[in-house]
């Protein structure tokens, strides 16, 4: 646990060991448009910093990481670390994976000496130094396991290992924590924690992605706020609240609630612009993942909820048991569809929201399919091409086409589904999954 | 850098032998006496002209040998189809360039008629091995290479297009070298599809080493038998000795059984440690061999010297700031869209010039055509190519072929077009043995194909047989579907039955099914049986496990509270077929169909012309044509019956297996 003797107030900033100058990312659509993902970044990690990179889902944070590491080129701009161009993976940064990415078909040990065998170290010492991370990470005893012995926590401590035992400068870790269970998760985040305040470990600094807000809250320097489409750096926020820090300080929780707010601007939300902003006539605007019954639940529970139709965030969160990336997900969906308002961290639920909260099933349908074709081109759309066909039908991969027009093919499947899945709650259209066809509903909708 | 080696550590403190080295040890030595006598016997000097015929003895004294033999050959097979898979199937999956060129060509390939290869081949072979009889060897096990080896490699070249990403990034981020992640990650991935894989290939393959062990040789009178199992059961088919073929039945017998307790029974249990799951499965396979293995000191002795050896092959030096990117996307640069545009012209260029030497080929000059017109068939008129009338032709001043053709239009010219007949030719034409048109004169006046080429009306006729093959083989999967579904479906349902039956089927697949054809033939012909419904399942004989032990593993993959759900549902009789049997063991069964029909396309070379003893029954179909054809030498008839199987198959697979496997993967997926 966490026994720090002696807390540190403000990490000292020390000088710049990996920076990213007007740094861009263009992906191409499928159709051939260009879709910018990164849009000039910069970026600096000093000696003796966390710094936590937060964003809502498809802000493009990872494909940030895996620039800064080398995995991939940018489409403009530059990496340099310790003044060196980045054009690939380098020895010094070490990076670890939210599914662990390791080798199963290794020992605990074999995964761990991996990363030394390409450094040229030989083999006597590779062995010492891999049971010296085995061991500093909490291993000892595991080194002849192959991981699919292993429990998640015990998988990503051999993932921490096998990046430590490199001794590298920079760690960058994406999401390490998120494929863990609540206690796993912070067991492992302390220990992580321990390491680099009693600096047993050499890395002179960590950047890591996350979309828990807390957790960067509990352990980075430094936040980074990347918007969505595009990913901007819309705020870089100081965090210096004395280790280890305390959840339940009042600090600690006002930190975290301005974070909420960074987050809530129009800037950082998912569609990237503010509800009211919104092109209403573009069919090219994502969608949040959200479920129906997530929307309406959380809904009611605003509605139902002390404040009587306006809510806290990070209370919310807490209650829910949800990442705020989760959250974000679901209040973007209520936001899109106009049933609510998100503005410095709070929720407020606009008049439509209670109404929608108030009424029975039926008429909750009816008014979700109201807001639906009001406020969501694609679903207007789609009914729209329904009822001109003689038959009523048209095929999911010629909508799938013209939304490849505006966003990537993961990007575009997922909004037309989550249409798919709106409209059928709402009895707009109908969808049969086995020949990938939508039609309008028997009765006429 | 470590540059020694062994380097001392590693030899002595680990080589202490256990008791189990008392059978590990002689084992080893065994195995490689075997395959030193193998090879000398593979490796003697064999010369077309002047060795005499290659035969075997039915003596069951010899089997041992024999087996050795063929074991020997199937054991080359499957290395070199390592080999390939190895090197093609990774070229394809690294390069997009490569993939676009080698994946629909070993989809072709796949599709082609395996032992059709033999005839191909023979002939270059026997040139490349000049003087020895490894040139025949070569052939023989080139034909079991094709019968192994694209299955192998679409399997590893699937398993490394979806190696998961995050792994392929962190093999990136750890610098592994190309090479390093070849054996770290991307081999470790594939190894138990490509395992799985082998074991069926291998399984097939029996099939045919006992049908390409009997190598007909251009210039010779005679088939030339190997010494092996394959050419023992021919020969014991051709003298209609039921005790040899007995004996050959118990040696294929043991060697499969051998061959799955020491090699693959071993492999499969070690390679469960590369499966890439995330928890750990319920039940883990066992061998042995592998325990006897593990246990051996000097066994593992042996695997620390080949780590040593591993080690000291020098590392490249480390390079300081380059590892390899990951790229998700690309963006093709103006270069790159140039060096495409090129490769694609020249993929074109190579593609219609192929296809423009193999109408040649088979065509002659003209295509087929002279003046507009479409030339008629050429006949082979001997049609038993039967080596005493080809003689007695060239007798007469008609060429005859080294594979003993007579072409009619050869028989025109020696006569005239027809019209000076001499006396003695004239009763050869007429022998009923000859197959000449009754007015030679008429058939001379009709300007023919070139000799030895194919004509249009034989590409239809081509056509035709390829229907009737077609159509037997979808009969007969049919029929066995509905045989063998209820079977295994019981079977299935109850665990401990299906424990017990689930590796003798296996079993019964590996086992060659072309032994037991002479019983159909003798049962055939002693009872003028209808050669239609009694010959044409030969062809699902060896194939129709694939489906039996494909639908049990599907019943017993069918989770318990589905049934159990089932059974509180009260559904019973064919609504629980319907609602919850068929769609469950749907995706197990089509993977059974496709590997089933497969073999039995395959298998209907084989088993459309069956013998006895004097005793050979035909079926018309295109198996019976390529076999007709094949005459030791490629030639444009083969090349066509090949083709045809080719697309056809691949036209089946395409419009009937694929529709019904993109269904399983979509619709009956449980999970």
């Amino acid at each position: 646990m966490a026994t720090t003797l002696t807390p540190k107030t403000t990490a000292s900033v020390g000088k710049v060991i990996l920076s990213a100058r007007n740094l861009h990312k263009i992906f191409k659509t499928p159709e051939g448009n260009d879709l910018l993902v990164l849009d000039n970044i910069h970026l600096d990690l000093a000696e003796s910093e966390i710094v936590a990179l937060l964003g809502r889902s498809g802000s493009g944070k990872s494909t940030l990481l895996r620039c800064l590491i080398g995995l991939i080129s940018p489409s403009s701009g530059e990496v340099r670390y310790r003044n060196r161009p980045v054009t690939g993976p380098m020895p010094g940064m070490a990076m670890v994976f939210q599914s662990f990415a390791l080798f199963p078909w290794l020992t605990v040990l074999e995964n761990v000496e991996l990363g030394l065998e390409t450094q040229g170290v030989p083999e006597g010492e590779r062995r010492r130094r891999a049971l010296e991370a085995i061991d500093l990470i909490g291993l000892d005893g595991f080194e002849s396991a192959y991981p699919k012995e292993l429990s998640g926590g015990m998988r990503q401590r051999v993932g921490f290992a096998r990046a430590l035992v490199t001794n590298p400068d920079v760690l960058l870790m994406d999401e390490p924590f998120s494929a863990l269970d609540v206690l796993t998760a912070e067991n492992l985040r302390t220990e992580l924690l321990d390491l680099w305040e009693e600096r047993r470990i050499p890395t002179k600094a960590i950047l890591m992605v996350t979309h828990n807000i807390e957790e960067a809250v509990l352990m980075a320097d430094r936040v980074l706020i990347l918007s969505s489409n595009p990913g901007r750096i819309i705020s870089n926020q100081r965090i210096d609240l004395p280790r280890p820090r305390d959840r339940n300080d009042p600090a600690f929780i006002a930190v975290v609630e301005t974070i909420y707010r960074a987050m809530t601007t129009p800037e950082a939300a998912f569609v990237g612009a503010a509800a009211a902003e919104i092109d209403h006539t573009s069919l090219g605007m994502r969608l949040p993942e959200a479920e129906v019954a997530q929307i309406i639940g959380l809904i009611e529970r605003v509605e139902a909820g002390p404040d009587r139709g306006r809510d806290d965030l990070p209370a919310l969160a807490a209650e829910m048991q949800l990442d705020a990336d989760d959250l974000f997900v679901i209040t973007d969906a209520a936001e899109l569809l106009g049933f609510a308002q998100t503005c410095e961290g709070d929720i407020t639920l606009l008049p439509e929201g209670v109404k929608l909260a108030r009424s029975d099933i039926q008429e909750r349908k009816v008014l979700f399919a109201e807001h639906l074709m009001n406020r969501v081109p694609l679903a207007a759309h789609i009914r729209r091409v329904l009822a001109a066909r003689p038959d009523h039908r048209a095929p999911r991969e010629r909508f799938l086409t013209e939304l490849e027009d505006f966003m990537g093919a993961e990007e575009a499947a997922r909004t037309l589904d989550t249409a798919i899945d709106w409209g059928r709650y709402a009895e707009l259209f109908e969808y049969d999954a086995r020949e990938g066809r939508l039609r309008l509903p028997e009765n006429g909708g | 850098m470590r540059t020694t080696f062994p380097d001392a550590g590693v030899l002595r403190p680990r080589l202490k032998l256990t008791p189990w080295d008392a059978v590990v040890v002689p084992l080893i030595i065994v195995i490689i006496l075997l395959l030193t006598i193998a090879f000398q016997g593979a490796s003697q000097p064999f010369d077309v002209a002047t060795t005499p015929d290659l035969t075997v003895s039915l003596d069951p004294i010899n089997l041992p040998y024999y087996g050795l033999r063929t074991v020997f050959r199937m054991f080359l097979a499957v290395l070199l189809s390592l080999l390939f898979t190895f090197t093609v199937a990774t070229l394809a999956a690294k390069s997009r360039r490569a993939e676009m060129v080698i994946i629909p060509a070993l989809d072709f390939l796949q599709s082609l008629p395996i032992l059709g290869f033999l005839t191909v081949t023979t002939a270059i072979f026997l040139g490349v091995f000049r003087g020895s009889l490894l040139g025949l060897e070569a052939a023989s096990i080139f034909a079991i290479f094709t019968s192994q080896v694209w299955n192998m490699a679409f399997s590893f070249y699937h398993s490394l297009i979806t190696i998961p990403r995050e792994l392929r990034e962190a093999a990136a981020v750890l610098r592994l070298s190309p090479w390093k992640k070849f054996w770290k990650l991307e081999v470790p991935f594939a190894m138990p599809g490509l395992i799985w894989n082998t074991m069926m290939s291998v399984s097939g393959g029996w099939f045919f080493v006992v049908a390409s062990e009997v190598i007909a040789v251009v210039g010779r009178d005679n088939d030339q038998y190997l010494p092996g199992v394959g050419s023992y059961i021919a020969l014991a088919i051709e003298q209609a000795d039921i005790a040899a073929m007995v004996y050959a039945g118990l040696t294929l017998l043991i060697i499969i059984l051998i061959y799955d307790q020491l090699i693959f029974r071993p492999i499969v249990a070690w390679s469960e440690k590369f499966k890439f799951e995330q928890s750990e499965a319920q039940e883990v396979a066992q061998s042995w061999m592998l325990r006897l293995l593990q246990r051996s000191g000097f066994a593992s002795s042996l695997n620390a010297v080949g780590a040593a050896v591993r080690r000291s092959i020098p590392t490249l030096p480390v390079r300081e700031a380059s590892g390899s990117r990951v790229e998700a996307q690309s963006d093709p640069r103006p270069m790159d869209r140039a060096i495409d545009r090129v490769w694609y012209g020249m993929v074109i260029a190579v593609t219609l010039w192929a296809v423009w030497f193999l109408a040649t080929y088979m065509f002659g000059p003209g295509l087929g055509f002279e003046n507009g017109r479409v030339l008629a068939a050429n006949p082979n008129v001997n049609t038993d190519l039967d080596p005493e009338i080809a003689r007695q032709f060239a007798a007469f001043g008609v060429t005859a072929n080294p594979d003993q053709t007579v072409w009619l239009s050869d028989v025109c010219a020696a006569t005239a077009g027809g019209t000076q007949v001499s006396a003695e030719l004239a009763a050869l034409v007429r022998n009923e043995r000859v197959g000449a048109p009754d007015d030679l004169a008429a058939a001379c006046a009709v300007p023919m194909a070139p000799a030895g080429k194919v004509a249009w009306s034989e590409v239809l006729e081509c056509l035709w047989l390829g229907l009737l093959t077609t159509m037997r083989v979808v009969i007969w999967i049919g029929i066995s579907t509905l045989v063998w579904t209820p079977i295994g479906v019981w079977i299935g349902l109850r665990p401990r039955v299906a424990q017990f039956v689930q590796p003798l089927a296996q079993f019964a697949a590996a086992f060659p099914a072309n032994l037991l054809f002479p019983v159909a033939v003798v049962l055939i012909a002693t009872y003028a049986l209808p050669q239609n419904l009694f010959q044409a399942p030969l062809m699902i004989l060896g194939a129709q496990w694939y489906i039996l032990f494909n639908v049990i593993a599907g019943t017993v993959s069918i989770p318990n509270e589905l049934k159990e759900a089932a059974q509180v549902l009260g559904l019973r009789g064919w609504a629980w077929w319907r609602k919850l049997i068929i769609p469950a063991i749907f995706p197990a069964f089509v993977t059974g169909g496709i590997t089933a029909s497969g073999g039995s396309w395959n298998a209907s070379i084989v088993s459309e012309v069956v013998s006895w003893g004097a005793t050979t029954l035909t079926l018309s179909g295109l198996g019976a044509y390529i076999a007709y054809w094949s005459t030791g030498e490629f030639n444009p008839h083969v090349g066509l019956g090949m083709l045809v199987m080719g697309l056809l198959v691949l036209a089946f697979n395409r419009l009937f297996w694929r529709r019904l496997y993109m269904l399983a993967e979509t619709r009956f997926r449980l999970d």
